[in-house]
């Protein structure tokens, strides 16, 4: 999904001084692609509602604090990007699962050949499904990956590989590799 | 014959590959495809519909940035409070009759914000349903005093001269006009929704 959205600076300068519809406008503008970043990185669609909520949260509480530099989308993101890796740490520690390992798959899913690659990227692990959505899609580089999960951009590069080299095995794409 | 693993595909396509793997692809066919899958597996991930919130969650959002101001205000309330008797007994002390009587109109404009406070404390309990007009009502008001607020947080701490305290004063005294008229509306609400 490509998010080309341009928000009026006046817009943005009356959400700073604390105007509440001017808030809720640029919610009204930004809510589907957190929710969507959100969605393709947290398992359920409630984690991903929270994460919205999250973020916004942060987002009205310290809109004063975004001096401008670079897209509000870059800005916006990359709190939503930090709420939902939190979440899935969090998650991860209460579970006591290392943050690598691959789901054990749904209740009645079918993981084999030629499923679509919506139902493949689902069947990744949460951390394979970040680094992906963030690296390929959003188009962060390793490095920002890395400093947002708090890990080394060699594993940002390897989950990043094993993510594809599964994604190819439940498309059931390719012999070598 | 070895061919490309998937750091070597993911190394071309980043443009960081090695030398080898970087021949190797213009001679392998089965590479340049498992590459031209890669790309494809990324463009349609790329082309996944956007998914869109189930629910509504600004009302949410909305209510907690509510609560902060309230929060606030309500620290405003105390500071006001605090600072009216230091501000009182400065006012005695002072020996310029004008600036005793801006501070002592200081005073007076505090107590009555903390007052008010107060009272808004009172009514302004959780849970209560505000009919919309109402709501957009206080959420002015509310808007309103953030900004007042925000203005004495710039000059409050300078009260050096008689024209800053006059502004000062006069900041106050719109605040409490504000503050009325905020203890009003939930009065107001609060009989309507004791009926």
């Amino acid at each position: 999904m490509t998010v080309a959205l341009a928000v009026p600076d006046v817009l943005v300068a009356r959400a700073k001084a604390g105007d509440q519809a001017a808030l809720e406008a640029l919610f009204r503008a930004f809510e589907t692609p957190v929710y969507n970043l959100a969605r393709r990185i947290m398992r359920t669609p409630e984690d991903a509602e929270d994460v919205l909520q999250e973020t916004f949260l942060e987002v009205v509480r310290s809109i004063g604090q975004y001096r401008g530099e670079g897209h509000l989308w870059g800005w916006i993101r990359r709190i939503a990007a930090t709420k939902a890796l939190m979440r899935i740490r969090r998650d991860h520690l209460r579970a006591a699962e290392p943050l690598d390992d691959e789901p054990a798959g749904r209740p009645g899913s079918q993981v084999g050949a030629n499923i679509d690659l919506e139902r493949a990227f689902e069947h990744l692990s949460d951390t394979s499904r970040s680094v992906v959505w963030l690296h390929d899609v959003e188009g962060y580089t390793h490095e920002e990956i890395a400093e947002l999960m708090g890990k080394s951009v060699s594993f940002s590069k390897s989950q990043l590989a094993r993510a594809h080299a599964r994604l190819r095995r439940l498309l059931g794409e390719g012999a070598h590799a | 014959m070895m061919h490309c693993t998937m750091d070597d595909l993911l190394a071309l396509r980043a443009g960081e590959a090695s030398v080898w793997a970087r021949k190797h692809i213009e001679t392998c066919a089965a590479c340049r495809a498992e590459l031209d899958a890669l790309y494809q597996r990324v463009a349609q991930l790329k082309a996944l519909p956007a998914l869109r919130p189930p629910r509504d969650r600004w009302p949410v959002v909305r209510e907690a940035l509510r609560g902060d101001r309230a929060r606030r205000r309500r620290t405003w309330g105390a500071w006001g409070g605090s600072l009216a008797a230091a501000a009182a007994l400065a006012g005695v002390l002072l020996v310029r009759p004008n600036h005793a009587a801006l501070h002592a109109e200081l005073a007076q404009a505090k107590e009555q914000s903390a007052t008010l406070e107060d009272a808004l404390q009172r009514y302004d309990v959780d849970g209560r349903v505000l009919s919309g007009r109402a709501a957009a009502l206080v959420a002015d008001l509310e808007d309103r005093i953030a900004v007042i607020d925000g203005a004495l947080t710039l000059g409050g701490g300078r009260t050096d001269a008689p024209a800053q305290d006059a502004q000062l004063v006069k900041l106050w005294q719109q605040r409490v006009d504000l503050m009325q008229r905020l203890v009003t509306v939930r009065v107001t609400r609060a009989r309507y929704v004791g009926l």
